[in-house]
């Protein structure tokens, strides 16, 4: 289907090898995701497990961000950011699940796999597994709700991690915390947590270093390609060497990468609700056999919906891949004005998203919440995306915080 | 300390019987299902968590005999003027605890409604059901049989399609109606009703409302076939399926009422059913109203409890003030259907129209507030050990049955606005 011709994006920004690299995941989304999902449901192991490894390994992608030289993708430019756009849209149309989890990986890799911050001895230190043959997923671990109202706090947001020096690294503990994604199953964590002067900070923990434990996987509402669980640190002692980034504007260009791709995510999903409800609304008659659905006038009024928040979610992401793909135009990821408006891009597509969704549900009555018909899933997957990425009221004071130069909060 | 029970109810509306029934109810929802309902999404096919609850409240409480006379081994409320209220306060609490398991109980009740309720009570036929229904300690089902797969909830659209598009068919021979068609989406299909009372049409594509007709068919008479239950995104305790019937032969007065009268008071189960929609929502947004209250009182952001935070606490404002006023809407709509010596005849184009409004403003709310609770509670919002996602998934499922949104925008207009054409 030509989406560009639907929902168009500004085709200047993309260059060869995003196309390229779009219709490669494209393919693969029809073929080893959509082609079985009737069969297999959401199964993690018969289903997403080895589409993921055929996407991340045989594919190459989770090997995009590493240099040629060392196996991988080349792509360590802030141009990537609008080749992951294109990639992860296109995976989120298949499994909007796996595209989380990858938006978590490269949102942790762009820490110090992209210029101008990259960090070529932890890049040659992991370019053997992230190179490799089996797929590895990355997880952030962000602040969150605590209930200890005194913890130190991201813009008031607590750290899920406390950190403490000791010599030349960090101990850190937390009492189940809650990770993005793949709690269970990650390959490393980007942990955000206070370091010194209580400057954010992200550091590089892996889950076989001594202390870390993983608790039981636990049920939750969508994105089954997350087989995530709460992580406890009892005294994790870290080398100085994982320490990815230190700074509020560092952290806030990583944020920006991970919101916008998250929104890619979410455009991704949008993009398969449209095929569902495009076919739905071709092939059925109401009111005794007389109107072809989408002729209805209310049907037609909300399809104009659900089609304009496709098209502006789409919009939204990419500008948002933009803005972080030309630091010399309009700045460093991090920059107020760019991670803010990444934020905003992220929110105002996961909530489109959501409302068209809901929208299409209620056009197609029972048949949107049967499994058969493919369009619950992604409902359930965007609303657990939306909700678990970042709380509403706290992007709501984020945002106006800089929109409206508050001083306090 | 504020609780579920300070949420308002019109008082004078409420049935003597209310505290007592609600009580029982409601321990029964504490004991039987909030500790393993979130093992239901995995039951979906089984119900071996499942059934025992309905047993308990069914068979062994004897909520299954509600609407039976009482010297049918009933309790009689069907003729106590407290039909709908007693329902609603019922449907809330059991939704509080699983909006699949209150309407899979509420559904029982739909068939047994055209017969059971006064003023028109078919003596005969209630006669012949009661049994199956008052005799037994294990949970009995019943299901209305309407949707069909051509047209969808399409047959609801009474005003429009005058029952034209109904394909199942019921011809007389001799003193036996002989059944054919296929049926799909009957909450308490799926293998689990013993009962169905099958709209179909006695004239193929007739738009008379007399060849209407409302047709008891016991779902072990021979040619009656039933699919398995389908997978959806939540609401377990409900199954829903296919039915077929080839051939099914019931005798002539198995028919609830006959022309015109079946068309008429079918309408009556369209109120019923959207009073219980919304009461269904209620009690969904009631018990997360309980957990958002714990959870907002126990997590902290900058500093100070959640619902101590000025723009969070707005947005749990809206949310109780909406769960204030859909109660108030369900125990109306409730009191609309008991009192048509006040309100008109339940099965009327008002009541129904009023009814479909109610219902769809509670599940737009209900969906709305469901929403902005699971994005309040971040990452916990979508974890199903807080049962709130639970709840978003249901009441998303009873805003889109029964036709969905659009079915009831286009009632409510037809009605306030005289339209003509839609």
């Amino acid at each position: 289907m030509d989406y560009q011709e639907l929902f168009p994006v500004p085709v200047e920004w993309l260059q060869d090898v995003d196309r390229s690299m779009a219709r490669t995941v494209a393919d693969w989304a029809d073929a080893e995701v959509m082609a079985g999902r009737l069969e297999h449901k959401e199964d993690y192991h018969a289903l997403l497990l080895p589409a993921m490894r055929k996407l991340l390994v045989d594919i190459g992608l989770q090997s995009m961000l590493w240099p040629e030289e060392m196996g991988g993708g080349g792509l360590v430019t802030p141009d990537a950011a609008m080749t992951l756009a294109a990639v992860i849209e296109q995976v989120g149309r298949a499994d909007t699940g796996i595209a989380f989890v990858l938006a978590n990986t490269f949102a942790l890799c762009s820490t110090f796999a992209v210029e101008p911050h990259r960090n070529t001895a932890l890049l040659e230190h992991m370019a053997p597994v992230m190179c490799g043959k089996d797929p590895v997923i990355g997880s952030l671990v962000l602040p969150y709700y605590s209930k200890d109202p005194d913890a130190a706090a991201f813009f008031g947001l607590p750290y899920q991690v406390a950190a403490r020096s000791d010599g030349d690294g960090w101990l850190l503990n937390a009492r189940d915390a809650r990770p993005q994604c793949s709690g269970a199953g990650a390959y490393a964590f980007g942990v955000a947590c206070a370091g010194e002067g209580d400057e954010p900070m992200l550091v590089l923990v892996a889950p076989h270093l001594k202390g870390f434990a993983t608790g039981e996987p636990f049920k939750k509402t969508g994105l089954a390609a997350s087989i995530n669980a709460d992580i406890t640190m009892d005294g994790v002692r870290v080398a100085g060497a994982q320490v990815l980034l230190t700074g509020t504007t560092r952290m806030r260009g990583m944020l920006a990468w991970y919101y916008t791709l998250c929104a890619a995510a979410c455009s991704g999903a949008l993009l398969a609700t449209y095929e569902i409800i495009k076919e739905w609304g071709d092939t059925r008659v109401i009111k005794g056999k007389g109107q072809v659905f989408k002729e209805n006038p209310l049907v037609a009024s909300l399809l104009g919906e659900i089609g304009s928040k496709m098209a502006l979610g789409r919009l939204l992401t990419f500008n948002a891949a933009r803005l972080l793909s030309a630091p010399d135009v309009y700045g460093p990821a991090g920059s107020p004005t760019v991670a803010t408006a990444a934020t905003a891009a992220f929110k105002l597509a996961a909530r489109g998203a959501m409302e068209a969704m809901d929208n299409t549900m209620e056009l197609m009555a029972s048949a949107g919440y049967a499994t058969e018909w493919n369009l619950e899933r992604y409902w359930r997957d965007v609303k657990t995306l939306e909700s678990c990425v970042l709380p509403e009221t706290v992007a709501q004071t984020d945002l106006a915080r800089h929109y409206f130069d508050l001083k306090e909060i | 300390m504020r609780t579920i029970d300070d949420f308002t109810r019109p008082l004078e509306y409420l049935a003597p019987v209310d505290k007592h029934l609600g009580d029982i109810v409601r321990a029964w929802a504490e004991r039987e299902v909030m500790p393993y309902r979130r093992q239901y999404d995995e039951d979906w096919e089984e119900h071996r968590l499942i059934e025992p609850a309905f047993r308990s409240l069914m068979g062994e409480l004897g909520f299954q005999r509600m609407l039976f006379p009482e010297d049918l081994g009933g309790w009689g409320f069907g003729h106590s003027g407290y039909t709908a209220t007693i329902a609603c306060r019922a449907f809330e609490e059991i939704a509080r605890a699983d909006s699949g398991m209150a309407v899979a109980f509420g559904v029982l009740f739909w068939p047994l409604v055209m017969i059971c309720n006064e003023p028109h009570v078919n003596r005969r036929l209630c006669e012949e059901l009661a049994p199956m229904f008052c005799d037994t300690t294990a949970p009995c089902f019943a299901a209305n049989a309407m949707t069909e797969p051509q047209g969808g909830a399409d047959i609801e659209n009474m005003e429009i399609v005058g029952g034209s598009t109904i394909e199942t068919t019921a011809v007389l021979d001799g003193d036996e109606w002989v059944i054919n068609g296929h049926k799909l989406w009957p909450t308490n299909s799926g293998g689990v009703a013993d009962l169905f009372g099958v709209v179909c049409t006695t004239r193929a594509g007739s738009r008379d409302l007399d060849d209407f007709a409302f047709i008891f068919v016991p779902t072990k008479t021979p040619g009656c076939t039933q699919s398995g239950p389908y997978q959806k995104a939540g609401m377990a305790a409900d199954k829903n399926g296919d039915i077929w019937f080839e051939d099914c032969r019931v005798p002539s007065w198995y028919r609830a009422h006959g022309p015109g009268l079946d068309a008429m008071y079918f309408k009556e189960v369209i109120s019923f059913g959207n009073m219980g929609s919304t009461a269904f929502v209620v009690g969904a947004m009631m018990n997360v109203y309980e957990i958002l209250k714990d959870f907002c009182s126990e997590q902290n952001y900058r500093g100070k409890p959640l619902k101590e935070n000025d723009d969070i606490a707005g947005v749990l404002a809206d949310f109780a003030r909406d769960i204030d006023i859909c109660r108030i809407l369900a125990y109306q709509c409730a009191r609309m259907i008991d009192r048509p010596d006040l309100y008109g005849e339940r099965w009327s184009d008002e009541i129904v129209a009023k009814g479909r409004g109610y219902k769809y403003f509670a599940c737009d709310r209900a969906v709305e507030n469901l929403k902005k609770a699971m994005n309040i509670m971040g990452a916990h919002g979508s974890d199903r050990l807080w049962d709130v996602e639970k709840h978003w998934r249901d009441v998303k499922i009873v805003q889109l049955w029964m036709g969905g949104k659009q079915l009831c925008q286009m009632e409510v207009a037809r009605w306030f606005y005289e339209c003509e054409t839609l």
